[in-house]
């Protein structure tokens, strides 16, 4: 069952269908959304996200990530969107690095 | 702990600076060394002029220094021996600790006296010095410091592994013989090269002394604090011990005749004090050129701030004189060359009898060349003087190969005189307790002495052990003695399960290879942490080669698979396990576990596959008694392409030319097509195949009827106006052309008009449209669209790069009234085109690999503008930082460096296209090991060898401004302005241009923008475009590729060297593969590429950095000729990332 799940990248405004369980990086990649991979494994930040709507719907979070994010001291919405997978309707914003 | 411990454990500790400037200050007349004989012998003011060396050390303690260093640099027997009084090394070395400690102790708070031991003048590694006078110098030495009360001993301006390895034995045992232990410190000494004055890199350092164990390893000397920085950030990732730090004022310049040291204290300690902080330093001091102002900045500078704790996390390695070699390897094996063995290797044995001893460095570089990790070193040969033999190649050897050694043999004295002899970190093969503990305790002992890994064999009093059980037993044995007793590191101790060979058919061995792999798993799972290791080849021994390859390589494979580490075999003859035919893996892989069954017997039906194993080599099995159509496939198969003649040959006189070409080739050409498709086969294996097949239906034409035609169609192909790249459409030719089809290749840069042009008079049956550019998948559209205008639908098949099967889909295909095909690679064209000419549909597109993911709604509005025309996702106000100079710098790195940038992994898996399809994880890493990484080792070395590269770079700073979405370029004066630099805007989304990276001219503030410009030259263009002509294609696609990725090394290695120089390098990812992802802060931008991709910005880039000047110039497309150039501007603001416009 996988039944499709709706992402929204903010700014552009961008809606796109997925099936549920499909990582974000996919969907950014295959929809053309607005948003920057770096190493795509989860330590170098350049993808990271606001979760505006949908946090529960992320999939968890693995060390890398944890650790990447506890080491700039991120709020608990951000996350890192190579990390994610999406299992429920989701909205997102780019952030990418922290000057 | 001592006082001197725990002030280390709490906080930095200062040490003095420069001693020789500070005597020569006071300007000592040859009066004052005691003669002529003794003019300029520092050592010797010790006991002449001791009051001056205690105001000095007196100095450096007022200045607010923790600890002094004594005035015994040279004071050892070799340096002193010049001045023709060796025999006062000791008394000196012992005045001279006294001295400074009579001078410390004045004070009342604690101070420290550190006993300097300089290199001396002569090196070992080179021949200059031998080992037992050089350790006789140094012990004297150390026995004066050690008598004399220093509170620790500081090796020094280390240059030579085997200094530094004498100089530690030396330390230690006069400690023993003194009864006074003390810390035992390192200092090593790094060139602006980068690594120590031989070539040894600073890895090779922390590997070769992490064995012998001391108590602080850092730098002094050589250079000043900035160029310390990527040295000190190697030791502070990996090396265990506490760290220091002692740089001269910078790097000296010439100053009407006499060497200036330009940092002046202030901004030296500013320096330092960042190192120490950045590095968390334990100590730091100064060296040539420093002052007791120089260490009251520092004093000041550091203030009293606590250490910050390191976590350093090195692999436990192996080191030669030049690098340092993880022993596990990613992926397993390690592979211990084999042939430098005199009972392995008949050549070698030869030419050891001649005493050739150049000839037996070549066997050593050509294992190197082969993709051996480290070399295992045998020449005991009955009526030779082993140890004898084995100093003399070792001499050579050292300084002529780049990997670590494996000192093999049975006799201890040998062993030692190796272990004198080799700088660096060996390992010793090897121990066992055939004749109880005794003789393995001697050779332990020497391994201690030496810093030596050790190979243990589990042999004991009973014998072999030939069970699992019994194997694991004599292991555990042994890791008790040396990991228990001994205390070696766990991975400094790797067990040789024995293998025996299977061959002889002997009830006793049959199931001995089952044992092995099963020891290999307990072991590894009872003592973790320790290493295997297996003389792989010994399984197969007796047996006719061909069936020994096969035997050996599925041995090797099924270890690796059981998690051994290391492999003694020879990396150029081991066969992809993936390349063995599968009846014959069967029958190999039942030997190998012992299956036999009702009249089964494995070895037997092994040894008939193979026909008793007389024609079979090991990369294709071409049999002579099978049928000679099966022989071409299979020579078809393997790439054989000077063996297919002669079977080309036979088959010419039993079948019709044509129908050998149509029938039998070309049908092995589609296995071949298959393979690749079910991602069983490797494209550099493919193109070999090709050569075979062009060489086979050469040598087939001149028999064919005058009538005949063997064409199953005819392509066009061309690369598309404004672009200049070909290896992707000379690929689709090389297949299609040896696939049956005639091919007309028009070459790059081809206007449509030129294309209809062609197609007139070749009339193809399709044309085949290449480009790599992103904007050549516009003019592919432009040019469907014109053929369109005209009425013609002549199939069209496209590839490229930048293309995707969406685009085709959605923008292609529906302007244009003929079919119209994507193809990802030159076998799906090939598919295509099979389709076409047969007269079937062609299969449709294929659905997108992101299946079920869909727009359903793109934002209209977009994101607003800051008033100055940026995009506001980007923040302003950050700090901008400053260029080391403005204009423009010449920089050539030799090769050599540019190897260290280069990204091995995307040479094999993307420019090589070794990637692993349908195979298991570890049939690929054997893909990888066997023939990938080989013959990426055997092209670096031909490129230096032959010299087929002329790397050249220009890189610049340029004051700069930003106005909306364009970059206006300053002289480096800000007198004028040198170029206006245009650049495209996002219409969505975060609305960005490169421009907003940098400062807004409005705002009247000046942004820096560094730009640069790589080659390799002219030359390696030529040798591609004659290896293409040539037909070698295989030899052209790995050259093509491995050159355009070194030319991306090239540019990573110079935007890392900006980076540095911005001082933006703290966010540089530790490892260079997250480099190539841009784990650095900013970003390289080059003209193509999807944020900046057209390509006329690099006419401003060229001209900004004057391109011609290293050979680089425009084509009228604006691409850069040589092809392997690459050009690139750089923006240091962190939110600098890639992005698409």
């Amino acid at each position: 069952m996988s039944g499709p799940v709706q992402v929204t990248f903010l700014p552009e405004d961008l809606r796109v269908q997925a099936p549920a369980g499909t990582s974000l990086q996919a969907i950014a990649d295959a929809s053309g959304a607005d948003l920057t991979f770096g190493c795509r494994s989860g330590s170098c930040g350049t993808c990271r996200v606001r979760v505006l709507t949908g946090q529960e719907h992320c999939s968890a979070m693995a060390s890398e990530e944890r650790d990447y994010l506890a080491g700039i001291h991120a709020p608990a919405d951000h996350r890192l969107a190579c990390q994610v997978r999406v299992e429920g309707d989701l909205e997102v914003e780019y952030l990418g690095i922290e000057p | 702990m001592t006082a001197l411990a725990s002030h280390l454990l709490e906080r930095v500790l200062l040490l003095d600076g420069g001693m020789g400037t500070q005597i020569l200050a006071k300007k000592p007349t040859v009066d004052d060394f005691g003669g002529n004989a003794f003019d300029g012998c520092m050592e010797i003011l010790n006991e002449r002029r001791p009051n001056w060396i205690q105001d000095i050390h007196a100095s450096y303690l007022d200045a607010g220094a923790d600890a002094v260093e004594t005035n015994t640099f040279g004071a050892n027997q070799v340096v002193l021996g010049e001045f023709g009084i060796p025999q006062r090394a000791e008394e000196l070395n012992l005045a001279a600790a006294r001295l400074a400690q009579d001078v410390a102790r004045s004070y009342a708070d604690r101070r420290y006296v550190i006993g300097s031991v300089g290199p001396g003048t002569k090196l070992l590694t080179l021949g200059h010095i031998d080992y037992g006078s050089l350790y006789l110098s140094y012990l004297a030495q150390m026995r004066g410091l050690v008598a004399g009360g220093v509170d620790a001993v500081l090796i020094e301006t280390s240059q030579d592994l085997g200094q530094i390895k004498t100089a530690i034995r030396a330390a230690k045992d006069a400690m023993v013989q003194l009864g006074r232990a003390c810390p035992l410190w390192v200092q090593a000494t790094v060139e602006t090269t980068g690594t120590l004055l031989l070539g040894t890199e600073i890895q090779a350092v922390i590997t070769t002394v992490e064995m012998l164990g001391v108590d602080v390893l850092g730098l002094n000397c050589g250079t000043g604090p900035d160029e310390m920085h990527a040295p000190l950030q190697a030791l502070a990732e990996a090396s265990p011990f506490a760290l220091s730090c002692l740089p001269n004022a910078g790097l000296p310049i010439n100053q009407g005749g006499s060497l200036v040291y330009p940092l002046d204290p202030e901004a030296f300690a500013e320096k330092v004090a960042h190192l120490s902080r950045k590095f968390s330093l334990n100590i730091v001091g100064g060296c040539c050129g420093t002052t007791p102002d120089h260490i009251r900045a520092l004093r000041a500078h550091l203030g009293s701030a606590g250490l910050t704790h390191r976590t350093p996390q090195g692999e436990r390695s192996v080191a030669s004189l030049y690098q340092s070699v993880t022993l596990r390897q990613e992926p397993a094996p390690l592979i211990v060359g084999e042939r430098t063995n005199a009972n392995g290797s008949k050549k070698f044995r030869d030419l050891l009898a001649l005493e050739d001893y150049d000839g037996l460095v070549d066997i050593a570089r050509d294992q190197q060349r082969e993709g051996a990790h480290m070399l295992d070193v045998c020449v005991a040969y009955v009526g030779r003087d082993e140890a004898r033999d084995m100093e003399a190649f070792l001499k050579k050897a050292v300084t002529q190969t780049l990997l670590p050694l494996m000192i093999d043999s049975t006799e201890v004295a040998v062993i030692e005189r190796a272990l004198q002899t080799a700088p660096g970190k060996c390992i010793v093969n090897s121990i066992n307790f055939e004749d109880g503990e005794a003789r393995a305790r001697q050779v332990l002992d020497l391994c201690r002495t030496y810093g030596a890994g050790v190979v243990a064999l589990t042999i004991d009093e009973n014998g072999m052990a030939h069970t699992a059980e019994a194997k694991l037993a004599v292991a555990t044995r042994l890791y008790d003695l040396v990991v228990g007793e001994y205390g070696f590191h766990p991975a400094d101790l790797i067990i040789d399960p024995l293998t025996f060979t299977l061959g002889s058919g002997d009830e006793t061995f049959r199931g001995s290879a089952k044992e092995t792999l099963e020891a290999i798993r307990q072991i590894k799972a009872r003592h973790p942490g320790v290493l295997t290791i297996l003389g792989v080849s010994n399984v197969s021994f007796g047996l006719a080669p061909p069936i020994r390859h096969v035997l050996n390589a599925l041995m090797l494979f099924h270890a690796v698979k059981a998690g051994l580490d290391l492999a003694i075999f020879n990396a150029a003859k081991v066969i992809p396990v993936a390349a063995i035919p599968g009846d014959h893996r069967a029958a190999a892989e039942d030997v190998l576990f012992d299956r036999r069954g009702d009249g089964y017997d494995p070895l037997k039906t092994l040894m008939a596959l193979f026909g008793d194993g007389r024609a079979a080599e090991p990369a294709g099995p071409a049999l002579e008694d099978l049928p000679v159509e099966e022989r071409l496939k299979r020579d078809i198969l393997g790439g054989e392409k000077r063996r297919i003649l002669d079977d080309v040959d036979a088959a010419l006189k039993v079948l019709p030319p044509l129908e050998i070409i149509n029938r039998v080739l070309l049908d092995a050409m589609r296995v071949v097509g298959e393979r690749f498709g079910a991602g069983e086969m490797q494209l550099p294996f493919v193109l070999e195949s090709a050569e075979a097949m062009k060489a086979a239906v050469k040598r087939i034409e001149p028999h064919l009827p005058k009538d005949a035609t063997s064409t199953k169609g005819r392509v066009l192909l061309a690369t598309v106006k404004g672009d200049v790249h070909d290896i992707g459409k000379n690929l689709v030719e090389i297949i299609f052309s040896n696939n049956g089809y005639q091919v007309l290749n028009l070459g790059i840069k081809q206007p449509v008009e030129a294309i209809l042009g062609a197609m007139a008079e070749f009339r193809p049956d399709a044309i085949g449209l290449s480009g790599l550019l992103v904007k050549s998948t516009t003019v592919m559209r432009e040019n469907l669209l014109h053929m369109a205008e005209l009425g013609l639908t002549i199939p069209v098949i496209l590839g490229g790069a930048a293309l995707t099967r969406d685009f085709v889909a959605e923008h292609c295909q529906s302007v244009y009234g003929g079919p119209v095909f994507y193809a990802e690679d030159a076998f799906e064209g090939l598919r295509q085109m099979d389709g076409l000419t047969s007269g079937l549909r062609p299969a449709p597109l294929a659905a997108p690999e992101a299946a079920g993911i869909t727009v359903v709604h793109r934002g209209a509005a977009p994101t607003q503008l800051s008033p100055a025309g940026q995009s506001l996702w980007v923040k302003r106000g950050l700090a901008i930082p400053t260029p080391p100079f403005w204009g423009v710098r010449e920089l050539t790195l030799p090769l050599e460096d540019i190897f260290a940038f280069l990204d091995s992994f995307v040479v094999l898996r993307n420019r090589w296209s070794f990637t692993q399809g349908k195979l298991s994880e570890a049939a690929f890493e054997a893909v990888l090991k066997e023939k990938a990484e080989p013959l990426l080792a055997k092209w670096k070395q031909r490129i230096l060898d032959e010299g087929l590269l002329e790397p050249r770079a220009v890189y610049g700073y340029f004051p700069v401004q930003a106005e909306g979405a364009h970059l206006t370029v300053h002289a480096p004066d800000r007198t004028r302005v040198l170029a206006r630099i245009p650049f495209p805007r996002q219409d969505q989304g975060r609305r960005l241009a490169i421009p907003d990276f940098f400062e807004p001219g409005a705002g009247g503030r000046f942004d820096v923008l560094p730009l640069q410009l790589v080659t390799m030259g002219h030359k390696a263009a030529e040798l591609a475009a004659d290896l293409y002509r040539s037909d070698n294609y295989s030899d052209y696609f790995l050259f093509h590729g491995l050159v355009t990725e070194l030319t991306e090394a090239y540019a990573e290695c110079l935007h890392a060297r900006i980076r540095r120089e911005l001082g933006i390098h703290g966010q540089d990812a530790p490892q260079l593969r997250q480099l190539f992802n841009q784990g650095y802060q900013g970003s390289r931008y080059s003209f193509g590429y999807p944020a900046c991709p057209d390509l006329e910005g690099n006419a401003a880039v060229l001209d900004l950095l004057n391109g011609p000047a290293i050979g680089v110039t425009l084509t009228d497309q604006f691409q850069m000729d040589p092809e392997f150039s690459t050009s690139a501007l750089v923006a240091w603001h962190p939110q600098a990332r890639y992005f698409a416009v």
